[in-house]
């Protein structure tokens, strides 16, 4: 009998131990093995997905007014020359390390960002021309800027600019992004590079931004998995190996939304469409009229159905539909019309000569020169456009190549045409390409107007009088016919119908994992 | 006291798998040969509005993501992959047959220094010293066919020097020896003729083997330019469909397994008729 008890004893004990709801553990799909994750540092869009939910940040921007809300700070100002942020935070935060968060704290997350041996892929630089910031008192810190730049508070609202503990910082150093502790809703508990990453709910999370629809996270772990190749996207959701998976192939999406366990859930990513650029800098698409007869003579329509399945928006200019100031008014400059795009050549003094089906002038073909990175869909674009321009007696030699190989190619201009694209929110991401001095001006343009419009605009604080600037730009860029845009970037996450509550942030690419629940089935 | 006792040996004609990989190898390479002249569609005329159409009367064979035409694809693509194989083939055999023989006629020292070297080069698993050329000349159809056929040489020099060794150690070539027969005299008129039914075995199923790799690098994006069709680019172009239209890769791939298999075949049946 008293073995019995024992028994008995020892199960009530056990019991709820396994009585763990089935929701307590998801499974989410990433697309992209980084080779580092530390946000301080590493520059690529996954390693954002985990790490939005361990780090907060100061500032957080709210899609339902198009605004900026409090986060770790509970308000800031903003000095009338726009040189001085000051941000007075929450003084109720702990680190998962059990750290207090204070101003110090922020200091030494952004010295250790600006600093030279960091050497910041992406961080430092969205800080702009950041120059030192400062302790007023325990909590309340001050960022000094060599120049007015409006795009700061889209830049700390960014888990790029991620608070981190100074403590774990100081005690790991350069192995910081396998040890990476925040104040976020989920605690980082382990990751092994290439296989998995693992978040832990933190149960004392109370300090949340109000786009947070819950005060604490609701799964009490997640695993985070790496599945490079699109083809195992959709099967890895439909095995039950994961609950959530990103970027699932267009192909794949129709059957899951069709289907009764699973659905799409598409984020609109803002930022540059994906879109050719051409190059302004080598004949002969320093003939405007050339570069407009392509533009003409590219059916983006069809290529979106036939690539994309028509799950993302055709792109009309630089911008993506989704990005702060996005200037509609380029969607009916260069409709599809493959007569006008000969017209455009036979006026440019190209025509087909000797009947090879090929477009001449004095004797040269007119043959350009298409790179392509293999990710992104782009040999299959670059297929179906090549076929296009065809069809207007214009030859491509198209190659793949890898990102390097892309990046030299393109700062040397050896190139035609080469495409490209990349998130952000602000509209101030137009300054990378379109500016003379951008380290992305791959379509060569030199354009001193331009120039001026896209420096004002980062400069100023009032929006209207930005908007109206990029408004600019975004026309300019069409009517010189500088890029052939494509699509604008929308991420597929396929997601068993266990899933609630899954939404993403201003970015398009990160999730809000704290209100996602995992229901039974 | 030598005892000669001849291997069992099958004629071709009364082997009929191996008569039926060999037909299958000789349609393949008559339509390759061929492909301009069939009545078949443009291989890379894209019809997005056709795309992924299953096999039915207008696409004998269905249409892949673009809309082109599976079939048209596959007898064009079969073209590339065989001079691929055939230029690789050569360059393996013109590198891989003179240093086996040199090393196995020749012994000793030699033999040493040819092995050694054999056994460095197989070192690198084939792919990725075919990869490791291929990034180094770069892609399209040549350099694929030399990053193949380097990377088939150590497997021929190996076979090739002990196919020598073993005839150089036959009491015939001893004979010719004593009555007074110059080297080249027995290297030419007894080495060769007695090594050459082993070899041309070899050759075939080696050519199994030079397809393969040839797709492999195709499949990784390393060979025919964008749009040129080819049995392992279209392997991988079709990867991402196989739940909506499987025909877009199970056709190139289907080929391309009975081209190996039978390749293979041959080369047994090879071996059985003339070893």
């Amino acid at each position: 009998m008293r073995r019995f008890t024992i028994l008995f004893a020892l199960l009530v004990a056990i019991i709820p131990a396994c009585a763990a709801r089935p929701g307590d553990r998801l499974v989410y799909g990433l697309t992209l093995a980084p080779s580092g994750i530390d946000p301080h540092v590493n520059a690529s869009s996954e390693l954002g997905i985990p790490l939005t939910a361990v780090y907060d940040t100061l500032v957080y921007q709210d899609l339902s007014c198009n605004c900026f809300v409090a986060g770790l700070a509970e308000r800031w100002e903003v000095s009338d020359d726009g040189l001085v942020y000051t941000f007075y935070l929450r003084q109720d935060i702990v680190f998962h390390d059990g750290i207090p968060f204070d101003a110090e704290a922020v200091r030494y997350n952004l010295e250790r960002i600006t600093s030279d041996d960091l050497a910041s892929q992406k961080a430092r630089f969205m800080l702009g021309p950041y120059d030192h910031a400062e302790v007023v008192d325990d909590y309340t810190i001050r960022i000094y800027l060599g120049e007015p730049f409006t795009p700061l508070l889209d830049a700390l609202s960014q888990v790029y600019l991620g608070m981190a503990s100074p403590a774990a910082l100081a005690e790991w150093g350069e192995e910081y992004q396998l040890h990476q502790v925040g104040t976020g809703p989920y605690i980082f508990a382990e990751y092994v590079p290439g296989d998995h990453l693992l978040l832990r709910r933190n149960p004392d999370y109370a300090w949340g931004p109000e786009i947070y629809a819950n005060e604490t996270a609701q799964v009490e772990e997640i695993e985070f998995r790496f599945f490079v190749d699109p083809a195992t996207r959709s099967p890895a959701l439909e095995t039950g190996e994961v609950q959530v998976m990103g970027e699932i192939p267009p192909q794949d999406a129709s059957r899951l939304s069709e289907s009764d366990d699973f659905a799409i859930v598409p984020a609109a990513v803002p930022g540059v469409s994906l879109m050719l650029f051409m190059n302004t800098a080598r004949p002969p698409l320093d003939d405007v009229l050339v570069r407009q007869a392509l533009l003409y003579g590219t059916d983006r329509q069809a290529i979106v159905t036939a690539i994309f399945a028509d799950t993302s928006p055709v792109a009309y200019g630089p911008l993506a539909a989704a990005t702060l100031g996005y200037e509609p008014a380029v969607q009916g400059m260069y409709p599809y019309n493959a007569e006008r795009a000969a017209d455009l050549l036979e006026r440019a003094g190209w025509s087909d000569s000797d009947g090879d089906g090929i477009r001449d002038r004095e004797g040269e073909p007119l043959v350009l020169d298409l790179y392509l990175m293999s990710w992104g869909y782009m040999p299959e674009i670059g297929q179906m456009a090549a076929a296009q321009w065809r069809a207007i007696g214009v030859d491509t030699v198209s190659q793949v190549v890898s990102y390097p190989e892309a990046l030299s190619i393109a700062s040397e201009g050896t190139h035609h045409l080469i495409p490209f694209t990349l998130s952000g929110s602000d509209p101030d991401i137009l300054r990378k390409f379109f500016h003379s001095q951008a380290l992305f001006n791959w379509s060569g343009v030199n354009d001193p107007e331009m120039d001026f419009w896209l420096e004002e605009a980062a400069q100023l604080g009032d929006r209207q009088q930005r908007v109206a600037l990029y408004s600019r730009v975004q026309r300019q860029v069409m009517q010189q016919a500088l890029v052939i845009p494509i699509r604008d970037y929308v991420n597929l996450n396929g997601i068993s119908r266990r899933v609630q509550g899954l939404r993403f942030d201003a970015q398009g690419w990160f999730p809000q994992l704290i209100d996602v629940t995992l229901e039974d089935r | 006291m030598i005892e000669w006792v001849a291997p069992r040996r099958r004629p071709l004609p009364r082997q009929p798998i191996t008569l039926l990989a060999l037909a299958w190898l000789l349609l393949v390479v008559a339509v390759a040969a061929l492909a301009p002249l069939l009545p078949v569609a443009d291989p890379q005329a894209i019809d997005s509005l056709h795309a992924l159409q299953p096999p039915g009367i207008a696409h004998v064979l269905g249409t892949d993501f673009l809309g082109r035409d599976i079939l048209a694809r596959l007898l064009w693509g079969g073209r590339w992959t065989l001079q691929m194989g055939g230029l690789a083939l050569s360059l393996a055999i013109g590198i891989g047959l003179p240093l086996g023989l040199a090393a196995g006629s020749g012994g000793g020292r030699v033999d040493a220094l040819l092995m050694r070297l054999v056994d460095a080069w197989l070192a690198f698993p084939p792919l990725l010293l075919a990869m490791a050329v291929v990034a180094i000349l770069g892609t399209g159809l040549v350099s694929v066919a030399v990053a193949v056929g380097i990377a088939a040489v150590p497997p021929y020099a190996r076979v090739a020097r002990s196919i020598a060794r073993e005839v150089r150690a036959q009491p015939y070539i001893e004979a010719a020896w004593s009555i007074g027969c110059s080297p080249w005299r027995i290297a030419v008129r007894h080495v060769f003729p007695n090594a050459l039914p082993s070899l041309v075995a070899f050759t075939a199923t080696q050519l199994g083997w030079l397809l393969l790799n040839g797709a492999a690098l195709n499949f990784l994006g390393l060979g025919a330019p964008l749009g040129v069709p080819e049995w392992g680019s279209m392997l991988a172009e079709g990867r991402g469909y196989l739940r909506a239209a499987p025909w877009a890769s199970g056709f190139p791939g289907l080929a391309l397994t009975l081209t190996v298999l039978a390749a293979n075949l041959v080369g047994d049946g090879l071996q059985e008729a003339l070893g």
